[in-house]
């Protein structure tokens, strides 16, 4: 049995057993992490999330698990899916962007326009 | 947003329980939080979804803490990040986050060494871009944001979820110009010449198309390296 509690047993104010599902990725020196998490998804959510995969899964579907609870608290509108908007805006800025390079590119390498250029180097 | 996927408004309490209360065989009342979002019919399977990975009084508190009009757009996310992760319990929707993020680094990448290329040819560029528009960093919203320090590594995330400096912004400008202008760089996909050097085509289309003049050809021959 632990000594001490893990952050999801403080916070449920409950006893800590020694097979704590969420003890190694909720630590107590970090309390807000399971409290985000508490707060959209439910201790009892988590823990079916995390009891249904692998032990070696478990550390990664926490961390995501907490991300996505945080993004949801700070924008309880859209969460992680106005990330994914704001990505996809950046992703058709990027493409405009590098399109319009590649055709200035394209425009300086004709042989009409090189021309031009070093008759004006004269 | 699109409402395309979220299901059609249900019903409180008039014509039948909506989606919501159908999954949760309860009685539809007046007012029912999730009534206009979940109609009774496809309404109860995506309800389904939001109950197992949320809870329904999860849910239920997130939208009476939200105005009535910014609610239909909560609800659609909301399906999406619980079918996401029921998809992919260990990553959920970020793992699409990370693929977007990687193709704005990799086009961010491909951006800033063409425009080293522009800039090192002493070619006129083209209308010029807004600097703040060319390597725009990720969304200041995300720096806000727990760091993700790598694709599918996280676990440093959460651990101080106020982190001030954010991996999202991971390639700054500077570290990239760097990288590119080193005699081992690989540069992103060109898309000119299959990645060949510009500098050295622009100098065998004016060797070949220009009349043989001293001044010209010094001046070709004095292009810069394409590598400092």
């Amino acid at each position: 049995m632990n000594s001490s509690r893990c952050a999801a047993c403080k916070h449920l104010r409950r006893r800590c057993p020694s097979d704590c599902i969420f003890a190694p990725y909720f630590p107590s020196n970090n309390p807000r992490r399971f409290a985000y998490v508490h707060k959209i998804f439910g201790a009892s959510n988590v823990g079916k999330i995390l009891q249904d995969l692998p032990v070696s899964y478990r550390g990664e579907a926490a961390n995501t698990l907490c991300y996505e609870a945080y993004c949801r608290i700070k924008d309880p509108v859209y969460g992680c899916a106005g990330i994914v908007d704001q990505l996809n805006e950046q992703l058709k800025v990027a493409e405009y962007q590098l399109a319009t390079i590649k055709a200035a590119i394209t425009t300086t390498l004709q042989p009409s326009y090189l021309l031009d250029q070093s008759l004006h180097m004269l | 947003m699109s409402s395309g996927n979220v299901p059609g408004s249900g019903t409180g309490g008039g014509g039948g329980p909506c989606g919501a209360c159908k999954f949760l065989r309860r009685k539809c009342v007046a007012g029912c939080v999730f009534a206009p979002y979940f109609d009774s019919e496809q309404g109860a399977a995506h309800f389904a979804a939001v109950h197992k990975v949320f809870g329904a009084s999860n849910v239920s508190k997130l939208l009476l803490h939200i105005p009535p009009n910014k609610r239909l757009d909560t609800v659609i996310t909301i399906c999406y990040e619980a079918q996401s992760r029921l998809r992919d319990p260990i990553y959920g929707c970020v793992a699409h986050i990370f693929n977007l993020q990687q193709q704005v680094v990799n086009l961010q990448q491909e951006l800033s060494y063409l425009q080293a290329h522009l800039a090192a040819m002493e070619l006129p560029t083209p209308p010029p871009l807004q600097p703040q528009q060319i390597l725009v960093p990720v969304s200041q919203a995300i720096l806000d944001l727990p760091p993700i320090p790598a694709a599918y590594d996280l676990s440093a995330v959460c651990g101080d979820v106020v982190a001030p400096q954010s991996a999202w912004s991971v390639y700054p400008r500077q570290q990239i110009e760097q990288r590119q202008f080193s005699n081992n760089a690989t540069p992103a996909a060109v898309g000119v010449g299959g990645g060949c050097d510009l500098q050295e085509l622009a100098r065998e289309l004016l060797n070949r198309h220009a009349p043989p003049i001293v001044g010209c050809m010094n001046q070709a021959s004095s292009l810069p390296p394409n590598s400092s």
